[in-house]
């Protein structure tokens, strides 16, 4: 943090706002001077000390963690470098960890982004009952992860589940079908589920950057000549990309971080085979006591996550620049 | 879906009425998907266990609304209710209180170190708490909140501010500073401009944000999951588990408690979700 304390450069909001005070503090200047240099720390004071306490400290702890020799009971015993690191790594169940992390980031992000975008096209049209289409759009995004989730374990059930019931009801299949054969299926089901809850982020972030173009561009456009796919990638994809490369990267980092739904559906079981990164550390730290290589898989889940958080930054600075 | 208005003026209308159809199809079949869960929800909490398991209805043959009311017996609901509120409600209000002064300094102040703040707000926003468990589950033991609403009050607040402070600067930015100068000018401390002039023209943002919040740390799973192991001090989305037993899995009671924990959110998100959007996008361009 202090590294970065450069002299803020182009930032020009507050100018006019100083004068005021400023014929205020003839009289006793000095003391009114300091007050004046030091009283945007205590505005930001709270937010900065509770976020110090509750995010800063414990990422500083899990890295003194990830670096020691930790007792079950989570006592810190002394230094060792990088064994947890190795024991992690060395672990052969991780690597299939760090696959099913990429196959399910990957997965989610680009389908719900691709559906979310076209849905979003979709209910750009004007029409009937668009309001009532928006908001059913809105409930995955609302309901919290472990119920949705929930409700997705009892419709795929084999035994029970009303996917079957239905399909049975309206004829397609005659006897149930066992849609969790093998682990995979249920990855597969999971990513299904993530999907659907991440579906209307991109969708709103995408519709919130269509309805700010102006539409003479696509009359113009009309008058040329152009068809809709031309529109499509010539107008309206430059015009929303901002806002679609915001919610790519915020859904990168929320799908990577995603613990509820496969929590709720598989546990990571059986055998790791539909574990990610975080289901992976919680069991190492909350159910096997590793407490120093669930750090260690903390900190190599949060080294990935940094080159994000600095693509993030690069993309929203450069923005910056654009604009002024 | 009979009056496609617009369509219809144009005199090749044709390919028009077809494409409306299929405007119309494609937005029914979207909405049936997405409600789906939901209905399977709702009928599932009216039926019996006996009718769960057999696997053979899709509605329930009576509606047994009794479920509804046997749940508060069975669990400790509302107590899980009243946690639920007090976590979602207590965050929001720290998250505000610390939030409003430094979306303000960042709004309408020049100091070193601004760029870095927002740097820093911006990154941590990477930072989910589930990857810092161990860390949050450390601090929180050193302070003895392990066990302790105000332990996850603390834990959403601080996880929510960077969202806070990036809307509210947001929206203080976009009002103008002038009617706070002429406040000043008028005598008027900075807190009492703040308080009496820029708050309530920001009053919309400010009900976004922090219905947002409220709905995040009403949502939160992962942390209460984890620190919380009284029963009694449980929220509603780790409380609900209850009838997720290891042997059995009362549905009928799962989700008629569901249905409670989603009812109030979806009614308060759709109140906010044309703000919050714009919100979010223009925060992440202003960055």
């Amino acid at each position: 943090m202090n590294a970065a304390t450069q002299p803020v450069p182009a930032e020009k909001k507050a100018p006019a706002k100083k004068k005021a005070p400023a014929k205020k503090k003839a009289p006793g200047s000095s003391g009114k001077k300091l007050f004046r240099k030091v009283e945007p720390y205590i505005w930001i004071a709270p937010s900065v000390i509770l976020m110090a306490v509750f995010i800063l400290v414990p990422i500083l702890s899990v890295f003194q963690m990830a670096m020691s020799d930790v007792s079950r009971a989570g006592k810190i015993k002394g230094f060792n470098g990088i064994e947890n690191f190795v024991k992690v790594i060395n672990n052969p169940s991780f690597s299939l960890v760090l696959k099913n992390t990429l196959v399910w980031t990957v997965a989610v992000v680009v389908i719900s982004t691709v559906l979310g975008f076209m849905l979003a096209l979709v209910l750009n049209n004007q029409f009937r009952g668009r309001k009532v289409a928006r908001a059913i759009v809105v409930f995955p995004w609302a309901t919290t992860l472990v119920i949705q989730a929930s409700a997705w374990n009892f419709v795929i059930n084999t035994d029970y589940g009303t996917l079957n019931t239905l399909l049975m009801k309206i004829g397609l299949i005659s006897a149930p079908v066992n849609w969790t054969p093998t682990p995979e299926a249920y990855f597969a089901w999971e990513i299904a589920c993530g999907i659907f809850v991440t579906i209307p982020f991109v969708t709103f972030c995408v519709l919130s950057g269509l309805q700010s173009i102006d539409t003479s561009y696509y009359e113009a456009a009309t008058v040329d000549g152009a068809g809709y796919f031309q529109k499509l990638f010539c107008i309206t994809l430059p015009l929303v990309k901002s806002s679609l490369t915001v919610a790519t990267v915020l859904n990168i980092i929320y799908v990577f971080n995603s613990f509820p739904i496969i929590w709720t559906m598989t546990k990571g079981d059986p055998a790791n085979h539909t574990d990610t990164l975080v289901t992976y550390l919680y069991k190492l730290a909350f159910y096997n006591g590793k407490q120093g290589e669930a750090a260690a898989v903390s900190v190599i889940g949060f080294l990935i996550l940094l080159i994000c958080a600095s693509t993030y930054m690069i993309y929203t600075l450069r923005k910056g620049d654009d604009d002024l | 879906m009979s009056q496609p208005a617009a369509a219809l003026k144009k005199p090749t209308s044709v390919k028009k009425v077809i494409l409306r159809v299929l405007l119309y199809f494609v937005v029914l079949d979207v909405c049936v998907i997405t409600l789906y869960p939901y209905f399977a929800m709702l009928c599932t909490a009216l039926k019996s266990r006996n009718e769960i398991f057999s696997g053979n209805t899709i509605l329930p043959i009576t509606a047994l609304w009794g479920n509804f009311i046997d749940i508060w017996s069975r669990a400790p609901m509302a107590k899980y209710m009243l946690n639920s509120i007090l976590i979602a409600g207590g965050s929001t209000i720290i998250a505000m209180l610390c939030g409003i002064p430094a979306a303000y300094a960042l709004a309408r102040m020049k100091f070193k170190g601004q760029t870095a703040f927002l740097g820093v707000i911006i990154v941590s926003q990477m930072f989910a708490p589930v990857v810092l468990l161990i860390g949050i589950y450390k601090v929180m033991l050193s302070m003895g909140l392990t066990d302790s609403i105000l332990g996850l009050i603390f834990i959403n607040a601080a996880f929510n501010q960077a969202f806070t402070v990036w809307l509210l600067r947001g929206t203080f930015m976009g009002i103008s500073a002038e009617m706070e100068q002429a406040a000043t000018i008028d005598g008027c401390t900075r807190v009492q401009s703040m308080m009496k002039v820029l708050l309530p023209v920001a009053a919309p943002g400010i009900v976004t944000t922090l219905i947002f919040i409220f709905i995040n740390a009403w949502n939160e799973y992962t942390v209460a999951l984890c620190l919380i192991s009284t029963d009694t001090l449980k929220p509603l989305t780790v409380g609900i588990n209850t009838f997720n037993g290891y042997n059995i899995i009362e549905w009928q009671y799962l989700f008629a408690a569901s249905i409670f924990a989603i009812i109030p959110v979806v009614i308060l998100f759709m109140c906010i979700e044309k703000n919050l959007v714009s919100g979010l996008a223009s925060g992440g361009v202003k960055g």
